[in-house]
């Protein structure tokens, strides 16, 4: 566990250096206060102007879900930006092969700040949601949604062979997000297209708070976690 | 002659890293959701996906494009070669402003939402050129993704939140001094396009020439020798 936890304190440095680790600190506490003080008072400014009863709070819930993944989305991204630059420079190679392993390496990048985020978004989530969350939702989707940025930064850093690559497969990657918006604005079984990207259960799982949809969003999320760390592997070698 | 060589590699760089290929996919995608809105928001909704995408990919990209040619030691090659460093600097901003405009064109057409061809075609091409330009200031000084991504963030803001504000009604004639407003008005093509595009010429030149002065410090120390 040892050279874990160092793997993992370097990381750490590395990106305090950067500055990055105030930045993944600071912005989702920020985003945290825009959302429950700025978007309900946008919403009373909105509904005067248009004269209508809600327009936004029928969305809270998104936002709330937004908030959830933001953190360690946020995270993951700073991890995936290191390892692409530890690929680049061949660091990761040198470190796969040291005690702290193939393995050892995703997981002091990847799962251990998936993890901490993990407690983030709770505190975050209970102290600065718009809508009422029980805790057990409100901790399966934020375990939920630690998983699914590992799962998106691993696409990240193995679908890429250099950083250049690296930031057009982020670009992309963007768009594994969009599963959260379906539950919200398609309401045919048309949605059910999208049932092979996580965000979409998590979303599901918080719209009709069927704890049923935990299972389809572990199995996607495994799925491809597994599908993109072979691959990650194989570029290591 | 050096400048289009240098054009055209950067360009084939583009291709092999998948710039190409990445785009053609967000314009069919923005072109979809263009046409799942309803008509009345389909202009603003372009202008801003044009606003925030194709015209600030230089800002996105450039950090990793200079990394990048670091670590390959391109830039050590690029110092010892004949090649200028304002020629460098125009390859970038004239390879990434080339694709820019040519998916901006493709999302306004599709869309149907260019009114002006001059101005819509200008006004992209000069703001993707002054966001590159910006991104290599950038470039030049930092030593990880992460860095980039943190220092652009203030540029972003900057150039992003006025526009966005802009957009959506905040409009005092000043604010037309701004870069990324100027360039809503080039989409648009409304009256103030033409004072709106010596203002975006006026900022595209001024973040040129600084980025031009700071390629050239970074090329005079390539390898940590000043050369």
């Amino acid at each position: 566990m040892t050279p874990l936890f160092r793997s993992f304190a370097m990381f750490i440095r590395q990106i305090s250096r950067d500055s990055m680790l105030y930045a993944v600190c600071i912005a989702p506490l920020f985003a945290a206060l825009f959302f429950r003080f700025g978007i309900p008072y946008l919403e009373a400014r909105l509904c005067g102007y248009f004269n209508l009863p809600a327009i936004l709070a029928e969305y809270y819930l998104l936002f709330d879900l937004f908030l959830a993944i933001l953190t360690p989305f946020l995270f993951c991204f700073a991890s995936s930006m290191v390892i692409l630059t530890e690929t680049d420079e061949n660091m990761s190679g040198y470190l796969a092969v040291t005690p702290v392993g193939k393995k050892g390496y995703l997981v002091s990048r990847l799962v251990f700040p998936a993890l901490i985020s993990l407690f983030a978004s709770v505190i975050l989530l209970s102290l600065f949601s718009l809508t009422l969350w029980p805790l057990p939702l409100m901790l399966a989707v934020c375990f939920l949604a630690s998983l699914f940025s590992i799962l998106v930064s691993l696409l990240v850093v193995s679908f890429s062979h250099n950083r250049v690559e690296g930031m057009a497969v982020s670009k992309i990657s963007g768009i594994m997000m969009f599963g959260l918006l379906v539950p919200f604005f398609i309401f045919s079984d048309i949605q059910y297209l999208f049932s092979v990207l996580p965000s979409f259960w998590i979303a599901k799982l918080c719209y009709d708070r069927d704890y049923l949809s935990i299972l389809p969003a572990l199995l996607t999320s495994f799925l491809w976690i597994g599908i993109l760390y072979r691959r990650f592997e194989k570029k290591l070698t | 002659m050096r400048t289009k060589a240098l054009f055209l590699g950067d360009v084939r760089f583009q291709i092999k890293y998948g710039f190409y290929y990445i785009y053609l996919f967000f314009s069919i995608l923005y072109i979809g959701i263009l046409f799942a809105l309803p008509p009345q928001w389909r202009l603003t909704a372009a202008i801003l996906m044009i606003f925030s995408d194709p015209a600030a990919m230089g800002l996105y990209f450039m950090g990793a494009i200079v990394l990048f040619e670091k670590s390959e030691r391109v830039l050590n090659s690029v110092a010892i070669s004949p090649v200028k460093p304002y020629e460098y600097v125009l390859s970038k901003l004239l390879s990434i402003g080339f694709i820019s405009t040519i998916v901006a064109i493709a999302i306004g057409v599709a869309s149907d939402v260019i009114t002006k061809p001059f101005f819509f075609i200008t006004g992209v091409f000069l703001c993707s050129c002054l966001f590159s330009a910006i991104g290599l200031i950038f470039a030049c000084r930092i030593s990880s993704l992460n860095q980039f991504v943190i220092a652009t963030i203030p540029a972003e803001l900057i150039i992003n939140v006025p526009a966005i504000a802009w957009l959506f009604g905040y409009q005092k004639s000043w604010l037309l001094f701004h870069p990324g407003i100027s360039l809503i008005e080039l989409l648009r093509g409304s009256s103030s396009a033409l004072p709106a595009l010596i203002i975006l010429i006026v900022w595209t030149l001024f973040f040129a020439v600084l980025a031009e002065g700071i390629v050239k410090k970074m090329l005079r120390s390539v390898g940590g020798v000043k050369l």
